[in-house]
């Protein structure tokens, strides 16, 4: 062995007691003592740490760097921001690959690639020859830096322990870079990996600080974890290797590029990338695959394979190079590429409260490349040294979008079943009644309820609610014929049109709006009417093209609070636009300040704005500590001449408009969103407020906003709730001046209390914590949904909320509370102190339940609402007299 | 590395315990550390022939297969059916963890006794 190459690591592998191979002409450590099984499990529960040393690492410099790239390399160099990275294949003529790799750009003007171990030869000579048609300097700085993966739920935790406790990447997300010191050492990090894991890194440190870092990760808690294992992670994350998913084929010639199911991110055909290598052929392989994935099998020629996650049913262990057959006729589809037994951890329980246990079990999965008509669910067999063994083609073996922990997905068959047979309807009315009761009962005396978007309507609300026109339908248009006129598509509403009219009277005053629509029945219709409206409006002077979409459009990101319903994935998604250049939507965020995640750093805003020139700009929160900069960013825009529209999604804070929050159309707002039953009173509706006059350039966006609700978003605008909330507006009119104040001094207070029990609170105390009905606190990383489950047993009912640094919900590690609800209900000073303690108490443990239970009971009768007698008698005979 | 002296070793790495006309039979210390984790068996069924220096089943670990060859010839009486769920017992108990028994033994190979196996894995180690 003594030609092979070794890396800075290598010492540390003979000492740990590694069994060592060659691997690509190096001598790397296949496992160490624990074994492979022990190794991949650590990985999956802690952290493993790899030496991945042995790869390539080359430098891209020069003028033409990134046209180079473009011409070698699959992907889209040009979608890549500084301290961003991503997937690319190395194609050569014929659309097969030469290798994959991994493009980082840590620097403004200088590429890393990364390059497979065996390959780097093979890679080399490649692009020196690609390279002499380009000013672009290639050099290779493999032996200047050691690599190590750090994966693993933990490895951010321990990574974040030499990193100071600072920040690791420029963004909490996939494939983001950093450039920081560790205890003192430089050392870039990547967010990437290979073993499919949701929390990973990759870190970059000069070669005299290998041994250095790796003894530190292990002090830290992580475990060395040798090439076998990674082989199983990365089966199991059904991640594609060279030489057994990519590279020759056993069936002879190359694998096409497009077998694997990654190429689909990895290949750009941008028209600014222009002409590369293999773009034909890879374009012919697209073409094939788009039919495909629609099961038209006519251009399977172009390609006629693919890899498919496969699973064993049977006894035995798949192996690469097995043939596999269809369990149906028996024709020969292909063969198994990647294959073994893998271990996981089971599970107990299901949904967000399942639970992963210390048990363990095995099952054979892997990779297999098959005619490309095979697709998920096809029963297959695999001929394991002559015996025909039954397995199938899955979707996939594991899940990652439930960090910190992948999911293994274990194959079974989907059981339909049938209707049920029951037909006793009244007995089944009858248990309906009591559990509504009982639930009814639960909520409203026994429970706290500290849910930030939820609201108990007071009597007066919920009976007008019931009330005949809740059965009514009242569709209304404005008609230019009639002058403008309203005119009703039914008769009958007398009545509730005048409500309706009313409501907007009501709505207006309260929002400081000159217009109100009052029909949408929820917050999220009224984003998707605003954002069709402003589409429409967009293209409102040439009809004949093809409708162009919105973008940029600047809003808060999701995970630092900002709506579902105003991001790609919620209300935005049919709307906003996808940047030619760089093939992503076009939405950009507000920049926040980095030690103060939860409030908006308007300085850093202003720059963005002068760079995106965003023609829509979103305010609002669901996890909303702060005023938004609503003011500051009206004259910057106004100032600077561009040409935007600033909604204001209010939804959270709507009931608080006024003196003692924001006065939104004041501050510059043109459009202001929001639904009614969160801070506002209730019922559960929507309501658009616009500052736009008939004289305005923006008046015929408006009247768009009306058509994109009735007829765009709502036909029966549920006219039950509609006559409710004009009660609920009337209540809020006559009593938000002290409701508000009540509100935002109670959330202060609270937040105090909370922090005086030792509790995380976040956001700035200085502040005061808040400036909302809203507190957060934070309880560790991924511990919320187990602690909201703790509380609600013990009748707390709160949120569990992902703070901006962690992944996802399923990594929350905050709680989310309001205190509007609660303040309805009478609560001040003396309850929030006495229910923080209890909180405090709960979460160390301690069982609260019956006495939460004894102090709700002293607190359901609402406040700020219409109940002196004479009110109390008219409810009552009109409940009689509706039959309720 | 253990190497229990009551008894005999194949070159092929596999262990027989004689219990009267019985051989008892499963894979060395050795074996198991050479192989690594191990995550399934193929075991053979009572009553089979088997025949000295023939696979009589296979073990895999997660990187590779490897035939179990038997030392003796006769017919198979028992089968240790609980390494199916649990092939790891080979890894953690490789002396308490046997695999097949064999009767009506006919034949059998050339058996190393524990000082002379273990000098064999040396040299092979």
């Amino acid at each position: 062995m003594s030609e092979l190459k070794r890396t800075q690591l290598y010492d540390a592998h003979v000492a740990a007691g590694a069994t060592l191979v060659d691997f690509g002409g190096w001598e790397m450590p296949i496992q160490y003592p624990t074994g492979i099984v022990a190794e991949h499990l650590y990985c999956r529960s802690d952290c493993g740490i790899f030496d991945v040393s042995h790869m390539g690492r080359l430098d891209i410099e020069g003028p033409e760097n990134v046209k180079f790239l473009q011409h070698v390399l699959s992907s889209n160099v040009l979608a890549l921001d500084v301290n961003q990275s991503q997937y690319a294949l190395i194609p050569d003529e014929k659309g097969c690959v030469i290798d994959d790799v991994y493009l980082y750009r840590f620097e403004e003007s200088k590429y890393l690639l990364v390059i497979n171990a065996g390959n780097i030869d093979k890679d080399l000579a490649h692009l020196y020859k690609e390279a002499e048609k380009f000013d672009v300097t290639i050099t290779n700085v493999s032996d200047r830096y050691a690599a190590i993966a750090v994966q693993g739920p933990k490895s951010k935790d321990i990574l974040k322990t030499l990193a100071g406790g600072g920040e690791l990447t420029a963004e909490n997300v996939k494939n983001s870079l950093g450039t920081l010191t560790m205890e003192g050492r430089p050392v870039r990090v990547a967010k990437t990996g290979y073993t499919g894991e949701p929390i990973g890194y990759e870190l970059y440190c000069d070669s005299a600080d290998a041994v250095y870092f790796w003894n530190r990760l292990i002090e830290l808690g992580a475990r060395p974890t040798g090439l076998g294992a990674r082989d199983t992670l990365r089966m199991e994350a059904a991640l594609p290797l060279y030489g057994h998913e990519m590279g020759p084929c056993q069936l002879g010639g190359e694998i096409q590029a497009y077998a694997s199911p990654l190429a689909k991110f990895a290949v750009s055909f941008n028209a600014d990338k222009g002409d590369f290598v293999g773009r034909e052929p890879l374009r012919k392989q697209f073409e094939a695959l788009k039919k495909i994935l629609n099961r038209d099998w006519s251009s399977n020629e172009d390609l006629p394979y693919r890899i498919y996650p496969i699973c064993l049913l049977g006894r035995g262990v798949l192996r690469a190079g097995f043939p596999v057959y269809d369990a149906r006729n028996g024709e020969e589809l292909g063969y198994v590429t990647s294959g073994t037994m893998i271990p996981y951890f089971e599970t107990e329980g299901a949904g967000i409260e399942s639970v992963i246990t210390e048990k363990t079990a095995k099952r054979s999965i892997g990779l297999a490349y098959l005619k490309s008509h095979v697709v998920t669910e096809f029963e297959v067999e695999v001929d394991i040294r002559g015996k025909r063994v039954p397995a199938v083609i899955t979707a996939c073996h594991m899940r990652q979008d439930a960090p910190p922990y992948t999911r293994p997905i274990l194959y079974k068959k989907t059981e339909v079943t049938g209707p049920s047979q029951v037909t006793d309807y009244v007995g089944k009315a009858k248990e309906l009644f009591a559990r509504a009761a009982e639930n009814h009962i639960w909520r409203q005396e026994q429970c706290i309820n500290l849910i930030p978007s939820e609201m108990t309507p007071s009597r007066a609300t919920r009976l007008l609610q019931s009330s005949d026109p809740c059965g009514r339908y009242a569709e209304h248009k404005k008609q230019k014929a009639f002058d403008d006129a309203d005119i009703p598509y039914y008769q009958g509403t007398k009545f509730i049109v005048a409500c309706e009219e009313l409501l907007v009277a009501e709505m207006k005053k309260f929002l400081g709006a000159a217009q109100v629509e009052a029909r949408c029945t929820s917050g999220q219709m009224s984003n998707t009417a605003v954002f069709s409206a402003l589409m429409d409006w967009k293209n409102r002077v040439d009809r004949k093209r093809q409708p162009q979409r919105l973008g940029w459009i600047m809003n808060n990101h999701i995970v630092r609070g900002g709506h579902l319903s105003a991001q790609p994935m919620g209300a935005l998604h049919d709307y906003v636009a996808v940047d030619p250049v760089t093939e992503k939507q076009m939405v950009v965020n507000f920049p926040v300040y980095p030690d103060n995640p939860y409030k908006i750093d308007v300085e850093a805003t202003k720059k963005l704005l002068d760079q995106y020139k965003p023609e829509f700009i979103v305010f609002g929160k669901s996890m909303v500590l702060y005023r938004e900069p609503v003011a500051e960013i009206r004259k910057f825009v106004d100032e600077q001449g561009i040409p935007t529209t600033i909604m204001y999604d209010m939804a959270h804070v709507l009931g608080l408009i006024g003196d003692h929050f924001q006065k939104p159309f004041e501050e510059g707002a043109e459009i202001v969103t929001g639904s009614t039953h969160k801070t506002f009173f209730g019922p559960q509706r929507g309501v658009i407020g616009v500052s736009y006059q008939p004289e305005d350039l923006k008046w015929s966006l408006w009247e768009t906003m009306q058509t994109r609700t009735f007829p765009g978003s709502v036909s029966n605008h549920h006219l039950g709730t509609l006559l409710a909330e004009l009660v609920s507006a009337y209540e809020m009119n006559a009593f938000k001046d002290e409701y508000q104040k009540n509100v935002i001094e109670n959330a202060k207070w609270f937040a105090k209390c909370l922090a005086e029990e030792g509790m995380d609170v976040a956001g700035c105390a200085a502040d005061g914590y808040t400036e909302t009905h809203q507190v957060i606190v934070k309880v560790g990383y991924s511990k919320g949904p187990e602690v909201a489950q703790r509380l609600e047993e013990n009748n707390i009912i709160v949120n569990y909320q992902a703070t901006p640094e962690e992944e996802g919900f399923t990594a929350s590690g905050a709680l989310r509370m309001g205190v509007n609800e609660m303040t309805r209900f009478g609560f001040g000073k003396a309850e929030f102190q006495r229910l923080a303690h209890l909180i405090a108490e709960c979460v160390k443990g301690v069982d609260v339940k019956d006495e939460v239970a004894r102090f709700r009971r002293d607190y359901t009768e609402m406040k700020y609402c219409f109940n002196d007698e004479e009110m109390r008698e008219i409810m009552g005979s009109f409940a009689g007299a509706i039959g309720l | 590395m253990n190497y229990p002296a009551e008894l005999k070793y194949s070159k092929s790495h596999e262990w027989v315990k004689m219990e009267g006309e019985v051989a008892v039979i499963g894979i060395s210390d050795f074996a198991q550390d050479a192989l690594g984790d191990l995550v399934f068996i193929n075991l053979p069924q009572e009553g089979d022939a088997v025949t000295a220096g023939e696979s009589f089943g296979d073990v895999e670990s997660v990187k590779a297969v490897s035939d179990l060859i038997c030392p003796v010839s006769g017919t198979i009486c028992a089968v240790n059916e609980d390494l199916a769920d649990s092939p790891e017992s080979l890894n953690s108990d490789p002396y308490g963890s046997w695999i097949i028994k064999v009767e009506a033994i006919t034949d059998q190979e050339e058996l190393l006794d524990a000082a002379a196996y273990e000098a064999f894995c040396a040299e092979e180690g």
